[in-house]
């Protein structure tokens, strides 16, 4: 920044360190010299009120115009600067979340593959437990059935028992209702009634 | 609730004289002691009547000796039960003759609460039920 400024007074400073530098060889020209400015018409109070003129517009710009453009071209640069570096972090910071993006993918993934491993014994395992559990219901169920069944029979072996006992001790009674004479039924009255009082209790 | 404890034991003392000297109840006795009652009025006439008639009843029917056959037992037979039943309850208990023909053979006997079975019907009632 300093050497831009340097180059732009030397510039502007060109023409009058020009007339100051060479003062033999003006005296040593003046006589031809005058004569140039005669003839354009150049006069030295006016060559050195443009000149301070000169330098104090070229004071004013520097202090108004040309240092704050340079103060903001640095703090630009400085910017564009701590940009770049900024970039640079952040595709360094890019580049290790990146990097850990992938390592967590991995490690994601592994995790994945174990949990699914995992999962598939356990299911294996439940699997084979609830087979386990259904068969041992299933013969608990048939065993049931089956008592039940017997129990039915037995209850029915003992309908059709009672039932015959009732229709036999019926048809007995009926047969020796019928087939049994007065005198028959009077004689084992008597022999019952003779049992009973010879009995003990 | 005391004054029915009382006539209860006032109807038992009752129902005790209203025995003969074989200590069994008679249409006599009880004659008496009805007669004594009706001239005496006591308290709560009536129901110590009620009471007094549920005594006699079930005194009668242990005395009682329900000889129930298909058809009627000889003299002999009863006589027999009496004197059976008479030595095991210790009381002179005397015999009525039931016909029942659903017996079909066989008598039965009942004395209060208790049964004697030697019928027929009765063993094939017993049979029946052991089948069962």
């Amino acid at each position: 920044m300093k050497i831009r400024t340097a180059a732009l007074l030397i510039t502007l400073l060109s023409p009058a360190l020009l007339f100051a530098a060479a003062p033999q060889e003006a005296a040593a020209t003046e006589g031809v010299i005058a004569d140039i400015a005669g003839k354009f018409g150049v006069t030295w109070p006016t060559l050195i009120a443009q000149i301070v003129n000169f330098i104090l517009v070229a004071a004013v710009l520097y202090k108004f115009a040309v240092k704050p453009i340079a103060a903001t071209l640095e703090e630009r640069q400085q910017k564009i600067a701590e940009g770049l570096q900024y970039a640079e972090e952040m595709k360094a910071q890019l580049a290790q979340a990146e990097r850990e993006r992938a390592e967590k993918v991995k490690e994601a993934a592994a995790q994945a593959q174990r949990i699914l491993s995992e999962s598939r014994e356990q299911s294996k395992e439940m699997i084979e437990q609830k087979t386990q559990e259904a068969a041992a219901q299933a013969e608990s169920i048939i065993r049931k059935a089956s008592e039940a069944t017997e129990l039915e029979r037995q209850k029915m072996l003992s309908e059709v028992r009672q039932e015959v006992a009732r229709l036999v001790v019926a048809t007995t009674g009926k047969v020796l209702s019928r087939d049994l004479s007065d005198s028959e039924k009077a004689t084992f009255s008597e022999a019952a009634a003779k049992e009973l009082a010879s009995s003990q209790n | 609730m005391k004054r029915d404890k009382q006539i209860s034991q006032l109807a038992k003392k009752l129902v005790v004289l209203s025995k003969d000297s074989e200590g069994i109840i008679t249409g006599s006795t009880v004659d008496q002691v009805l007669s004594g009652l009706k001239q005496v009025q006591p308290r709560r006439y009536l129901t110590l009547l009620k009471c007094y008639l549920e005594h006699v009843r079930r005194e009668i029917a242990l005395q009682t000796a329900e000889v129930s056959a298909p058809s009627a037992l000889s003299e002999e037979a009863l006589k027999a039960i009496e004197q059976h039943y008479s030595t095991i309850y210790g009381r002179s208990i005397r015999a009525r003759s039931i016909t029942e023909e659903s017996l079909i053979a066989g008598v039965r006997v009942r004395i209060g609460d208790d049964l004697y079975d030697a019928s027929i019907a009765g063993q094939l009632s017993r049979l029946a039920h052991q089948v069962n």
